[in-house]
C-alpha cells in the first residue's frame, strides 16, 4: 500500500514538472522568435578564456537596443588546438552556425587558402587599417587581402629577475654568464627557462633564437636556410643551454605552464613567455611579485632582437549570412574602449595604436611601454597554408637535437630537405 | 534458417563499416587538400607512391606496433595474475573487484593527463622520490629511448583490468572437479596451472590479445595528451599521423591513405597472430 503511494506522488510530480519544462520551452521559442525579429543573431566562436573576459563587454552591447545585432558567443576548448579541430570540423561540414571565429595567427592562411573566410578590405574605411599599431597588422592578411582583423596583440617576451641583476641579458652570450653566476651563486636553481616541450611553442622559442644569430627558416623568396652557418649555431646555442646547465634538462617538455610555474616560485632567473605571465606573476601566490621585469629578445651584437608574433584576431566565415553585421560586432570588441578595458581587467595586449600612448593605462602599467616596444618588433611566421606541416617538421627536428636523438647538422639539414619537399611540392599547383 | 532476418544486422554494418571503408579507399586515390580547395581530384596512386616512401610513417608504424604488442603482452600477463587472485575466495572480494576496476571506466583524457603529471619532471611524484634518495633525474618523457615506455606503463595500468575481467571469466568456467582431480593424483598447484588452468584459459586468453591488439594499434588520446607525439616524433603512433594530416594540414587524401595502410597492415597482423594461435592450439592438442 505504501509502496503504491509513494509510485503514485512520483508520477504526479513527473507530470507537474513535464508541464513546468513544456511551458518553458514553449515561451522560449516565442521569445527567440520575438527576439530574432528585432536583432540580427551573430554568433562568434571563441577559445574558453577569451569568451569568459569578453562576457561583460557583449552583454553591454546586447542591452544597448540601437546596436540592432546580438552578439552570442559559444565557449570553445581551453586548447588552442582543439579550438581549430572544432572550427574546422564544423567549417568541413558546411555547417553554417559560426558568424566570426576568434583564430590564431598560423591558421589564417590555411583557413583563407581553404576559402572558408571573407576578405574584410570591402568592409574596412580608409585610415581604419592605420589605426592599428605596425606590429598588429602582420599576419592578418594572405595573397595581399586582410582576412582578419587583430584582437589581442602577443610576443614573446623575457622575464628578468630586477632583484638579482640590474640590467637584463642583451645578447645570447651574456644570457648564458648571467645564468650561470647566479646559479653557482645558489641564487637560483635554473639559469634560463623556456618552452622546449615537441609543440608549437618550442617553435616561436627556436625562430627567437634563429634571429637573434641571423639565421632563418624561410625567406621571401621561399629558399630555405635551415642548414646554413647561422642557423646551426642557433640551434648549437639553444643546446647549450641545457648542456651547460642554464636550463634544466626538464625544460624539454615544459609548455608555458611548466617554465611560468618555475619562474613564479623563484627558481629561475630568466624565462621566455608571453605578456599573460605578467598578471600570473602579479598575484599573491607569486614568490616574484614586485621583483620581475619584462624586456626584448637577446640578439647578437649586430641583429636586431626579433620577438615571434603571435595574436588572435577575428574573421568572418563565408558561411554567414549576416558579414556586415558580423564586422560591425568585430569592431565593437576591438573598439578603442573595448580593448582599453581588457588590458586592465585581462592584461590583454592591445592592437591600436593609440592605446600605447594612452595615458590612462601608462599610469596603470608599468610594462605597457615595453610591450609596444616588443611588438614594433614583432615578427611573424611563415605564411603559407603549409605552416602547420612545416612547423610540425621543425618541432620533431629541434626536438631531436635538444633530446640528443640526433646530431645538430643532421637533424637541421634533415628538417631542411623535408621543408623543401612540401614547399616545392605546393608550388605544382 | 531465415537468413533475411540478418539483413538488417547486415545493412547496419555496411551502412557503419562499409560505407567509410569505401570512401577511404577511394580517397586516397585522390587529392584533396588546399591546393585543390578541398575537392578531391584523381592523382593515379601519387599518395601510396608517397607513402611508400615517407619515412615518417614507416618510423611510425614501428612505433605503433612496438607500443600495442609491448603494452598487450604484458597487460595479459599482469591480467592473468590478477584473474587469479580475484577468483580466490576471500573477505569483501566484491569490493576489491570492483576496485579493480576503476581504471578501465576512468576516461582515458583524464588518466592520460595524470600520468604525464606523475611523469613530470621536475614535478612528478616520481622525480620527488628520486630526488629523495638524491639519484639522477631521468626525465622520462623527454628522453626519445624511454618515453614511448611510460605511454605502455599508462596503458597496461588503464587496460589490465579489462582483460582481466574477460579472464575471470574464463576461470569461472573451469570446473573446480578438475583440480580435485589432478590433486588426487598427486599434482602441485603450479603444474595444475600449467596442466588445466592455462589450456584452458587460452580461447579467452585469445579473445582479449585479439580486442586489445586492435584497440592498442589505434592508440591516439593516450599519446595526443601525454605526449603529443614527442619527444622527437619518437611516441607518434599512426593514428596520431592520420590525424595531423586531416584536421591540421588539411591534406585528406594522404591521410585516408594512412588510415587504409593502416587497416591493412593490421588485418596482415591479425591473419598473422591467428594462425600462429590456431598452430599453438593444434600442438596443444597433440600434446
Amino acid at each position: 500500500m505504501n509502496n503504491r503511494k509513494i509510485v503514485k506522488g512520483i508520477k504526479y510530480s513527473n507530470f507537474k514538472y513535464l508541464l513546468l519544462t513544456l511551458i518553458l520551452v514553449i515561451f522560449n521559442i516565442l521569445g527567440i522568435k520575438a527576439q530574432s525579429k528585432k536583432a540580427v543573431e551573430i554568433n562568434f566562436l571563441m577559445p574558453a578564456p577569451f569568451a569568459e573576459s569578453t562576457k561583460d563587454l557583449v552583454k553591454e552591447f546586447n542591452q544597448d537596443k540601437n546596436n540592432k545585432i546580438n552578439i552570442k558567443v559559444t565557449k570553445g576548448p581551453l586548447e588552442t588546438e582543439s579550438v581549430s579541430d572544432l572550427a574546422i570540423s564544423s567549417l568541413l561540414l558546411g555547417d553554417n552556425s559560426f558568424d566570426v571565429i576568434l583564430i590564431d595567427i598560423t591558421w589564417l592562411p590555411k583557413y583563407a587558402a581553404a576559402g572558408w573566410l571573407v576578405s574584410l578590405d570591402q568592409f574596412i574605411e580608409k585610415g581604419e587599417w592605420e589605426s592599428l599599431a605596425p606590429g598588429a597588422r602582420l599576419g592578418n592578411s594572405y595573397e595581399n587581402k586582410i582576412y582578419r582583423w587583430p584582437f589581442v596583440a602577443d610576443m614573446g617576451l623575457l622575464y628578468w629577475r630586477s632583484d638579482l641583476m640590474p640590467e637584463p641579458p642583451k645578447t645570447p652570450e651574456e644570457l648564458i654568464d648571467i645564468s650561470l653566476k647566479l646559479k653557482q651563486a645558489g641564487k637560483v636553481k635554473y639559469g634560463y627557462v623556456w618552452q622546449g616541450r615537441q609543440y608549437e611553442g618550442l617553435i616561436c622559442v627556436f625562430l627567437e633564437v634563429l634571429n637573434a644569430f641571423g639565421g632563418g627558416w624561410i625567406n621571401d623568396s621561399n629558399e630555405i636556410t635551415l642548414s646554413n652557418k647561422k642557423s646551426i649555431q642557433a640551434a648549437n646555442w639553444l643546446k647549450r643551454l641545457i648542456s651547460s646547465g642554464v636550463s634544466p634538462k626538464s625544460v624539454t617538455n615544459f609548455s608555458e605552464t611548466e617554465a611560468l610555474q618555475a619562474f613564479k616560485e623563484g627558481n629561475a632567473a630568466l624565462m621566455r613567455n608571453w605578456p599573460y605571465a605578467w598578471a600570473e606573476l602579479q598575484k599573491e601566490s607569486s614568490a616574484v611579485k614586485g621583483k620581475v621585469s619584462i624586456a626584448n629578445m637577446i640578439a647578437k651584437n649586430n641583429q636586431v632582437p626579433v620577438s615571434t608574433l603571435g595574436s588572435w584576431g577575428f574573421s568572418v566565415l563565408q558561411g554567414s549570412k549576416n558579414k556586415s553585421e558580423a564586422y560591425r560586432a568585430i569592431k565593437y570588441l576591438t573598439s578603442t574602449n573595448s580593448q582599453k578595458r581588457l588590458f586592465l581587467n585581462n592584461g590583454y595586449t592591445p592592437t591600436r595604436i593609440d592605446l600605447f600612448k594612452d595615458k590612462e593605462l601608462i599610469s596603470n602599467s608599468p610594462i605597457l611601454a615595453m610591450l609596444g616596444k616588443a611588438l614594433s618588433s614583432a615578427k611573424p611566421r611563415p605564411e603559407t597554408p603549409y605552416y602547420a606541416q612545416i612547423s610540425n617538421i621543425l618541432q620533431t627536428q629541434i626536438s631531436a637535437i635538444l633530446t640528443d636523438n640526433k646530431p645538430i647538422d643532421e637533424a637541421m639539414k634533415l628538417a631542411e630537405i623535408k621543408t623543401r619537399q612540401i614547399i616545392s611540392s605546393s608550388g605544382q599547383k | 534458417m531465415y537468413p533475411i532476418l540478418l539483413l538488417p544486422a547486415l545493412i547496419l554494418l555496411f551502412g557503419v563499416f562499409g560505407i567509410p571503408i569505401v570512401r577511404y579507399i577511394w580517397l586516397s586515390f585522390h587529392t584533396s587538400s588546399v591546393l585543390t580547395d578541398l575537392l578531391p581530384i584523381p592523382n593515379n596512386g601519387a599518395n601510396w607512391i608517397r607513402l611508400f616512401s615517407d619515412s615518417r610513417f614507416w618510423q611510425d608504424a614501428i612505433q605503433t606496433f612496438r607500443f600495442a604488442i609491448s603494452s598487450v603482452i604484458l597487460e595479459i600477463l599482469i591480467a592473468i595474475s590478477i584473474a587469479i587472485l580475484l577468483n580466490q575466495t576471500f573477505k569483501n572480494r566484491g569490493i576489491v573487484r570492483t576496485i579493480t576496476l576503476l581504471p578501465w571506466a576512468l576516461p582515458t583524457t583524464i588518466m592520460a593527463l595524470s600520468w604525464r603529471w606523475i611523469f613530470n619532471t621536475p614535478y612528478g611524484p616520481i622525480e620527488q622520490i628520486l630526488t629523495l634518495f638524491h639519484l639522477n633525474s631521468i626525465n622520462i618523457l623527454s628522453s626519445p629511448k624511454i618515453a614511448w615506455f611510460a605511454t605502455v606503463i599508462a596503458d597496461v595500468w588503464k587496460t589490465t583490468p579489462f582483460i582481466a575481467l574477460i579472464i575471470l571469466a574464463g576461470l569461472q568456467t573451469i570446473p573446480e572437479d578438475l583440480y580435485e582431480a589432478f590433486k588426487l593424483e598427486g599434482g602441485n598447484e603450479f603444474s595444475a596451472f600449467q596442466k588445466i588452468t592455462l589450456p584452458l584459459l587460452q580461447p579467452y586468453i585469445f579473445l582479449g590479445l585479439l580486442f586489445r591488439f586492435a584497440q592498442a594499434f589505434g592508440v591516439f588520446d593516450l599519446i595526443q595528451i601525454m605526449t603529443g607525439g614527442g619527444p622527437a616524433s619518437t611516441t607518434e603512433s599512426l593514428s596520431l599521423y592520420a590525424y595531423l594530416n586531416a584536421l591540421r594540414y588539411l591534406d585528406f587524401g594522404y591521410s585516408s591513405t594512412i588510415i587504409i595502410a593502416t587497416f591493412i597492415l593490421m588485418i596482415i597482423f591479425s591473419l598473422f597472430t591467428w594462425i600462429l594461435i590456431r598452430q599453438t592450439k593444434s600442438l596443444l592438442s597433440i600434446r
